[in-house]
């Protein structure tokens, strides 16, 4: 690619940023998780590897988002489904998490796979604090306080 | 880390991206006349910029005005152009109009545009309470912003000395003023293919 070719693929700047909610609800002993992303690469990114984002979404999320307990152990995700609102996926799932969300682990690297500048804000509410993680590529896991 | 801290790193990390360019080519034609000594003039306009895109990025966000993302995108380079058309057009500082006290004016109204533009992407992604996510990325873009300026001003100063050593003293031209048409010429001619590609007509 020519270096001015370059340059004028560069001036189209979007912001590459996902945001993922984690509210950890006691009465259930759940963490509700709600994942923002940009309609358009999402679905590019599930289908590209999985054929349809029905068929992609939850394998593409539950490979990218990961989510471990204070000792480590793997909370399982369930699925619960999506909905679209102008260009903005909301997509939902659940874990289990009966010791809350103190010491967990998060990693989310959704879309790292597509861009670059890629950067995944996580919000975590629980046992009364609000706790936020920002995720670039090449992150590994990080602890929730 | 505090939801504060992740929103500036997130704006600092926008605007420091090499593949922000239109964003730093703006930074770059605006700082294209100054030399380091005029380091205060410089971060004035600057923070006038900032404070411009601050306004459209809060009414944008909070959903108090809407603004039509193709004439942004297409206004975004208009603005990198007129930027460069002024610096090649006033060729003395001294004489400028009203002493050239009007760039931070200029600076504060092409960051409205700018403003709406980073507004587009982020009122999709953020609902309300805004205010700490708000606060937060513009706090990131200007400490990005101000880390652009200091490598911008080094890398115009070594472009001084290359001029300098070249003979540019036995032009008719001073070393700054050939910097000046150099950097603005190269930016305008970027941002004008920018313009024509994003026009919504």
């Amino acid at each position: 690619m020519r270096p001015l070719a370059v340059l004028v693929w560069l001036a189209a700047h979007p912001l590459h940023t996902t945001l993922t909610e984690l509210t950890w609800r006691p009465s259930g002993g759940a963490v509700e998780i709600s994942v923002r992303a940009f309609a358009d690469d999402f679905r590019a990114a599930a289908a590209s590897s999985r054929g349809t984002l029905d068929s992609g979404a939850v394998a593409y999320l539950r490979e990218r988002l990961t989510l471990v307990d204070a000792a480590g152990q793997p909370l399982p995700l369930v699925w619960c489904g999506v909905k679209q609102t102008a260009d903005l996926l909301w997509l939902c799932l659940r874990a289990a998490a009966p010791r809350g969300l103190a010491g967990a682990g998060v990693r989310v690297a959704l879309l790292f796979d597509r861009y670059d500048d890629q950067i995944n804000i996580v919000q975590a509410s629980y046992a009364g604090r609000k706790e936020s993680l920002l995720f670039a590529r090449g992150d590994g896991l990080k602890r929730l306080p | 880390m505090s939801e504060l801290r992740v929103f500036i790193a997130l704006g600092f990390h926008h605007i420091t991206d090499l593949g922000a360019m239109d964003h730093i080519l703006f930074l770059l034609a605006l700082a294209a006349i100054y030399r380091a000594s005029d380091w205060r003039r410089g971060l004035w306009v600057v923070t006038a910029f900032t404070v411009g895109h601050s306004i459209t990025l809060a009414l944008a966000v909070t959903g108090a005005v809407t603004l039509p993302t193709a004439l942004i995108e297409f206004l975004i380079p208009v603005t990198i152009v007129a930027t460069c058309v002024e610096n090649l057009a006033v060729r003395d500082r001294a004489r400028a109009p009203w002493g050239g006290r009007y760039r931070p004016v200029f600076a504060g109204v092409f960051g409205l545009v700018h403003g709406a533009g980073f507004a587009n992407y982020l009122k999709s992604l953020f609902v309300a309470p805004i205010a700490v996510p708000l606060f937060g990325f513009n706090i990131g873009i200007e400490a990005g912003q101000i880390v652009v300026l200091a490598v911008a001003a080094g890398l115009l100063g070594g472009l001084d000395r290359v001029l300098a050593r070249l003979g540019a003293a036995r032009l008719a031209s001073s070393p700054l003023r050939l910097r000046v048409v150099a950097v603005s010429a190269v930016v305008a001619v970027l941002a004008a293919r920018w313009a024509v590609e994003r026009s919504p007509w």
